[in-house]
Parts: C-alpha cells; structure tokens; sequence
C-alpha cells in the first residue's frame, strides 16, 4: 500500500490532479462561480469560414475536409487555454497563476522525464511492438555491372544485350562502363546502398532475389546489372542492443503523450459545440 | 492576444521548466560506449557527411526569432526522425547526417529563454521588462529583442542584471549539463556521431571573429569545462588559452573552426597580430595548432573566392551578393582593402606570404561547409531549405526578408545560400575519427549536394593508376588532400576524382585551384580546368571552356541530368611548375545548374520572385588543399 502511495505520488498525473484540486479548493474559498455558460464553446460557419481563408492565403489552395478538422481543433484548443487563462487571472501574474504554469509545465513532461528511466518490461514492450524499427537492416552483398545511361534508350538496349550474354556465359568482370562505384558490395545494408546508390536503387533493390543476372536497376549514375549474391535477413535485435534509441523513442514520446493527456484532462469539462458550414 | 501566446510557447516554456528544476548533482544519462566497438578502417573509405554549426533554442537569437526546439530534438532530426519545427511544419531529413555538432552561442546562452519565462513583476530593469514583454509579443517584436540584445552587448549597455555573473554561471552551467546528455544519448558511434561543442562569437565593432569550436571526448570531459564567453575578449586568443588549458587539465582535445570571414570586415585572415605588429612565428604556430579547418560557406553567404580578389575566375562570386556590403551589422561597409582578409583563398596565399617571412604559416588550413541553422533543424539542400531562423521558416514572404532593417545596403531574404555540408574522410564514424581528420584537414566543403570527392598529390602519378585499387596506391606513394606534399623532382602530379551526389545533379567539372608567391615576393593564383563532362564537345578557347548548358526549367523548379557526367577523374600534372616552389593546390568540383532554393519557394508559394533574386546556380565542392613545401 505504501509503496502503491510512493508510486502514485511519482506519477505527473497525480501532481496534476493534486494541483487542481488545490486551485479548485482556492477559487472555492474566493468564492468564485464557474458559469455553465463559459463552459460551452461554440464554432460558427463564419469562424470555421475565416480558419479556412487564412489558411488558403498561406498555402495557395483551400485546405481539405481534414486539414479544417485540424484548424478547427486546433481553435478550440487556444480557446480552451485561453479562457483556462483568464479564468486563472493570467493577465495579473499573480502567484497562483505562476504556480499553476509551473505545475502544468513539469506536468508536461520536463525535469521528472529527464530524470525518469524507463524500466526494462516498458523498453521491452516498445521493441515488440516495432521490432522492425530497431533491428539492424538486412545485409545484402551483390556484383553490379554500370552502364552510363546520358542516351538512356540506347544503354537499355545494351543492358539487354548484355544480359543475354550472361546468359552464355560472358565473364561479367569484362562488361559495363567505368565508374568508381563498388562493383561487389559485401554484407552492406540499405542505408550504406543508398549513400552510395541512391534511394530509389535501394528501394529496387531490396525487391530482388538472389541468383541470375537482372535488371537495368537506375540508379543517380545510370543503369545497372545486378546479380544479388546472399541477403542476410534483419535478426530481431535484443534489449541490450538497442537501448539507448529505445528510451530516446521513450522520452520523445512521452513528452507527446503527456501534452496530449494534459490538455484532455482540461478539455474534459468543456462541452464543445461545432457547426460546420 | 499576450495570454494565447503564452500558451503557444508551451514547448519553449517546458524546457524552461527543465533547465529551472533539473536537480544537479544527480547521476548524468550516460550511454555505456565502449570506444572500441566500432573498427577503423585502414584508410577513409567514404565520406561522412555532417553539420558542425548547429544552433537550438538555447542560443539567444535563435530563441528570439521563435526556435523551440532543444538539443534532443535536433539531434532527432539530424539522424532521420521527423520532428515538429517551431512554426509547427512536419520536418524530416529524407537522408539524414553521420554527424552533428551542437554550437550554441556561449554568451548569453539561454538568457532569451530565462526572460521570457520570468514575471514582468519580478524584473527591476525597465529595459529588461520591455524586452521580456517584446518576447511574448508577435513575432516581429521578439526577434527585434534578438537584434537590440546584440546592439548592446557591442555598445556595451546591456543591463548588469541580465549578465549578472552568478546568474549567467548558473544558467549556462544548467544548460551544458542538459545539452551534454543529450550529445550523450545520441551519439551512436558506428552509425551516427554526436560531439560536444559551443560556438564563440566575438563581435569585434560589428566584425565577426567566429569559432566553433569541437570537443574529441566524452561527457566526463567535456563536463570540466563551460562554454567559453566571447564577452571580454579582444580576439580568439583568450579561447586558444581556454582550450589548452582545458587540453592539459583534462586530457582531452578541442578544435576551433573559424567561419563568416566574410563578414569580418577583413579582420578574420589579418596579416598582423593582435598588437598590430607584423604576425610573429609564435602567433602563427599558434593559429595553426588550433584552427585547422575554417568553414567557407554557410547560410550567411560563401568565403572562398570574391570576383575582386581573382580577377579571372569566373566563378568566383558564389554566394557573394549582399553578404560582401559591411560587416554583419553593417555598421560599417566594407571597403576594397578590407576583402584580402575575408575569403579562403586569398588567406591561404596570406598564408604563404607569413611563412616566407617568419617559417610559419597560420593559414594553412582545410576547408568544411555547414548550415548556421538558427531552426535547430540542419537542412542543408536547396529543395529543404528550413530558414537561417525561425521566422523564415517556409513562407511566402521569407524571399524578401530585410535582414538589417533601416540600412540602405540592407541583405535581402533571397541573398541566404540554403547551406552547406562538412565531408570528413574519417576512417570510422566515431568523434574520435572524425576529429582526427579535421586535425589532419582531410576534408572538404560542400554547398549542399552529398559528392564524393578525392584528391591526392604524388611526384610520380600517372592516369594507368585507375587500372588498379588506385586508392590503397595513392594513400602509399602520396598525400590526400590536406596533407603536405615534400619538395621533389619534376612537377608534382595530382589524382582527382568526383563523383555526383547520387540523389543530386550531375557534374560540369573540375578545376585546380593553385596558389604561390612569385618571385618578386607577389602572391599569385591560377585555376586550371582539368576534366570536364562532353569532352568532345566542350574544348578550352583562350583558356576558357565551353559552358556546360543549363536545364534548369523555373515554372517547375527542375531540371535534367541530360548534361553534365555522374563522375569526372583524372591525374593531372602542373605544366607550369618551376623547380623548387613552394604552393598549395585545392579542387573545385562544379555541378550543373540547378535551382536555387528561391525557385523551389516561387513554385511551392506560387508567386514571383523580386527582382535581382538569383535563381539558378552551380552548386560546388571546395576541397582541402595540398601544399607542396
């Protein structure tokens, strides 16, 4: 049970409510009324007709159905702050309203997340959801053969002639034009390919099965053949690992979570009534 | 109006809530990185691309100009994630960095941030008050705080209280701590690098004598030290005392980048001491010892080569305009003499010209590109030019920005270069390799595009070399670029090969820029163009070669690789070369024409650029020189 208390009085959440409770008990006492009426937020058709014509102006075309739910959220939740704000005197820069900012700031994540480490069951957690995002990419080695491509039609038709003597047997080391690239890349994954390939021949690459010769595959310099010799599947990484990038994900994160369960807390009081034009 | 925007600062608020509660003393997030996990490789065998001037929310002006973002965050952006930007644009680098160095302004670090998180009750200072109350204002009116803040640190009438010393030391102890940890989680060796470092920015009578400055170590180092305050100082010597003695007290190792010579007001490369006598041996072992690698071009105009100091280059005016009107202020314009002191080429003939005298040459430096960003996001490309700050992050009117308002010779918006990047040949990507080469300047700067570029001096080169695995040769019977090449038989041959940028445009060609003092005593320069795309089209008339074309099609902001090669290479050997002299030689790699970020932003924005707005240009990469001696 204590250690239950400890914990809850770890949690920025509890922080929060406790810090509500305290202004709620303050305005209680200064015997201030909360008015239903200042609870309610009502968004016309002009207002919703401005968002959107402020926003053409900056972007040159009128925004999409999701964009304007997305102003319009975003609208409501300067109002809500907003008459939090004023509710709260923030324009006298009392005490109170430094405290409450101060409450709602570390609430937001800050000193206690800096300081906060994830335990292991929550990195574990993280990394099964995605292991794909933390594990080392697949390791791919292949030969290529470079064909300058300025006259792209034309280098196709060699490509094709080329590739057709493979196919009986010409020694492959003997074909294509010069060019500085590594020609038999060893085990490199698909970021090494696409620093010295390019995105897009990393991409088509990645599609390839291991044996013949295939392609043309374009790349920035001009075309290739390409014979992929062994892929080497990503392996699920272990905790060890990947650790740090797991609790900087965590701590990136969490800040996002955290903002977002603040303001819903505070949005929870407030009925919001749209009208759409 | 003043309470919503209170509000819309909440992330700049939130880190202010950070650096205000964060305990010290506590136990540092430390990565465990033994320094042996990632092997080095016998010899550089690419270049890793990176930013070494990146600022976040804790620099003043950055903060001012409405950058929230932290150290955390740019380092995310940095190495591939996507972040919110401070005007709330989605942000993601579609190829992300090897490396990133943090440099914050060390003076003032974070003051911006402290003000306008303190309550106008609580400030005594009537200016103080204004400036806090000009930082919740709109955008305009905090970034006006930014300049007034500058004005008087030169005027010397910044109010005592903003710069009181206990509250600066806790301030700016409290911030590194907090950016320290971040380099720390960050730094992933092997894979991605984060190092330590600050920027000190001396402002000498409006004349920048920037450094950025980079640590080798880790945390356990780079913690026994804050960043060094330009405030006080009459030049980079009391920063050179700071980091020897940093050097000797900790074991550790720092380097100094100077940058925007080109807004020195020719004081950056000066040929006199800080006593205005004659430069001595001892000063310029000095210079040399610490500094390297200079940065030639940036967001804030390019400093290697200026049509007024070379004659005959045609290309010599790149990211020239506007930046050469006056020092950065433009308190004062700049007049034709003050040019010799501002751009890289002319300093490593400075160079030459100090050593013939005293044995000594403090110029004799590498050359790296970088951004400046003041958007903590490190956007170095022209189609993902973010803004040198906040406030010019992607907008309709950024193009026309008046940069010094209320001066006649004002820079515009368009005159902004989209940034440039640092290529290091370091055998490893670990703060360890990659600061090693900068030492050892085998490096070179970029305007933005990823090429590849070697450059390598022997006496005996000859083009059979490509035959082989001509790299493991060169490394063996000659130096890479930044190296110094002994005095030797004959003529010294050069091995240069560049290769396009695999996502960019497609290579014009390559020149050798060569530099040495006659024998009169006169310094002299020479570019000779030694490969070239469409060799049997394009000949040399009257030493002049044919144009490359342009592709560039403005109503889409694109353009083809019809022309140009994805790579040019050749040895070349200097037909020109006496017995005996002594001079250096770089590579200039120029691309095709291709749009400047300025016709991206007319297409995205749908609007016509003003007039006198460059919007085509050939993006290039400087190498380090090689100095025959």
């Amino acid at each position: 049970m204590r250690d239950y208390l400890r914990a809850a009085l770890k949690e920025p959440l509890v922080h929060f409510l406790l810090a509500g409770l305290a202004l709620f008990l303050f305005f209680a006492w200064r015997g201030d009324s909360v008015d239903p009426e200042s609870r309610t937020i009502t968004i016309t058709e002009a207002q919703v007709e401005r968002l959107a014509a402020s926003w053409a102006q900056t972007w040159q075309r009128p925004p999409t159905q999701a964009e304007i739910d997305g102003l319009i959220r975003d609208h409501v939740k300067e109002e809500v702050y907003y008459r939090e704000g004023m509710r709260l005197g923030l324009d006298q820069d009392d005490t109170i309203i430094r405290r409450r900012i101060r409450s709602k700031m570390e609430f937001l994540a800050s000193s206690e997340l800096e300081n906060e480490e994830p335990g292991d069951a929550t990195l574990q957690a993280m990394l099964d959801k995605n292991p794909q995002v933390y594990a080392a990419d697949a390791r791919t080695s292949f030969d290529q053969i470079y064909l300058a491509a300025q006259d792209e039609a034309a280098a196709r038709t060699r490509a094709t002639q080329m590739l057709a003597a493979l196919g009986t047997g010409a020694d492959w080391q003997k074909l294509g034009d010069a060019i500085s690239l590594p020609r038999s890349p060893e085990n490199v994954d698909r970021a090494r390919i696409a620093a010295d390939f390019g995105d897009d021949f990393a991409a088509a690459l990645a599609g390839l099965k291991p044996g013949a010769w295939t392609g043309p595959v374009s790349s920035g310099f001009g075309l290739h053949l390409i014979r992929i010799r062994s892929v080497q599947a990503s392996t699920k990484p272990k905790l060890a690992d990947v650790r740090q990038r797991l609790e900087n994900d965590w701590r990136a994160q969490t800040v996002k979570a955290r903002e977002a369960k603040a303001y819903q807390a505070l949005l929870d009081s407030y009925t919001i009534k749209i009208a759409k034009p | 109006m003043k309470k919503s925007l209170l509000f819309s600062g909440s992330a700049g608020l939130a880190l202010a809530a950070l650096a205000l509660t964060m305990p010290r003393g506590d136990a540092p997030a430390q990565a465990a990185e033994p320094v042996d996990a990632v092997a080095a490789s016998a010899y550089p065998e690419r270049p890793l691309f990176g930013d070494t001037h990146l600022h976040t929310t804790n620099s003043f002006d950055a903060f001012g100009a409405g950058n929230r973002l932290s150290p955390n965050e740019a380092l995310r952006f940095a190495r591939g994630e996507e972040v919110m930007s401070s005007s709330g644009i989605p942000a993601k680098l579609s190829r992300p960095l090897d490396f990133l160095v943090i440099a914050d302004h060390s003076d003032a670090i974070g003051v911006t941030t402290d003000l306008y998180n303190t309550a106008e009750a609580d400030l005594a200072d009537p200016v103080l008050k204004r400036w806090r109350n000009m930082l919740h204002g709109d955008r305009k009116e905090a970034y006006a705080v930014t300049r007034e803040i500058i004005a008087s640190f030169q005027s010397g009438k910044i109010p005592q209280d903003l710069i009181r010393p206990d509250r600066i030391a806790a301030m700016t102890r409290r911030i590194w701590d907090a950016q320290i940890d971040s380099v720390e989680r960050y730094n992933e060796p092997g894979k991605f690098t984060a190092l330590h470092g600050f920027e000190f920015s001396l402002q000498i009578k409006g004349n920048s004598i920037h450094r950025n400055v980079i640590f080798r170590d880790g945390a356990d180092k780079a913690r026994t030290v804050l960043p060094f305050p330009s405030q006080g100082t009459k030049g980079p010597e009391p920063l050179w005392s700071f980091m020897e003695a940093y050097e000797k007290a900790s074991g550790g190792r720092m380097l100094a980048i100077p940058h925007n010579a080109n807004l020195s007001n020719g004081i950056a490369f000066a040929l006199t001491g800080p006593d205005g006598g004659p430069l001595t041996a001892e000063q310029a072992r000095r210079r040399a010892a610490r500094e390297p690698v200079v940065e030639v071009t940036q967001f804030k105009g390019d400093s290697e080569s200026h049509p007024y100091l070379s004659r005959n280059d045609e290309f010599a005016d790149y990211g020239d305009a506007g930046w050469e009107n006056g020092n950065a202020p433009l308190s004062q314009l700049k007049k034709p003499d003050m040019f010799g002191g501002e751009y890289a080429r002319e300093a490593l003939k400075r160079g030459l010209l100090i050593e013939a005298r005293t044995g000594v040459n403090p110029f004799a430096f590498g050359m790296i590109g970088s951004t400046d960003t003041h958007t903590g996001l490190a956007t170095a490309d022209e189609d993902n030019f973010f803004g040198k700050f906040s406030n010019d992050e992607p907008n309709p009117d950024r193009i026309n920005t008046i940069i010094n308002p209320g001066i006649a010779e004002s820079r515009i918006g368009h005159q902004y270069l989209a940034g440039g990047l640092a290529a290091v040949w370091a055998t490893a990507n670990t703060r360890e390799a990659i600061f090693d080469a900068m030492m050892r300047r085998e490096v070179y700067a970029t305007t933005g595009p990823r090429m590849a570029v070697r450059m390598f001096g022997g006496w005996n080169f000859a083009a059979s070399i490509f035959a082989g695995d001509w790299v493991k040769t060169a490394y063996a019977k000659g130096v890479p670029m930044g190296g110094n090449l002994a005095l030797g038989k004959g003529a010294p041959s050069f091995i240069v090969q560049a290769q396009k940028d695999p996502m960019g445009a497609n290579l014009d060609r390559v020149q050798i820029v060569k530099g040495w003092v006659d024998a009169k005593g006169a310094p002299q320069e020479k570019i000779y163009d030694v490969v070239w795309s469409a060799p049997k089209q394009r000949r040399l008339v009257k030493g002049k070669l044919t144009p490359v074309g342009d592709t560039v099609n403005l109503a889409t902001a694109s353009y083809t690789n019809s022309i140009g090669a994805p790579e040019l290479r050749t040895v070349w050997r200097d037909p020109d070369y006496k017995t005996g002299q002594k001079a250096f030689y770089y590579a200039r790699v120029l691309e095709i024409p291709t749009p400047r970020w300025t016709a991206y932003d007319a297409v995205r924005f749908k609007m016509k650029p003003p007039a006198g707005a460059k919007l085509k240009d050939q993006e290039r990469a400087y190498t380090s020189p090689i100095w025959v001696r």
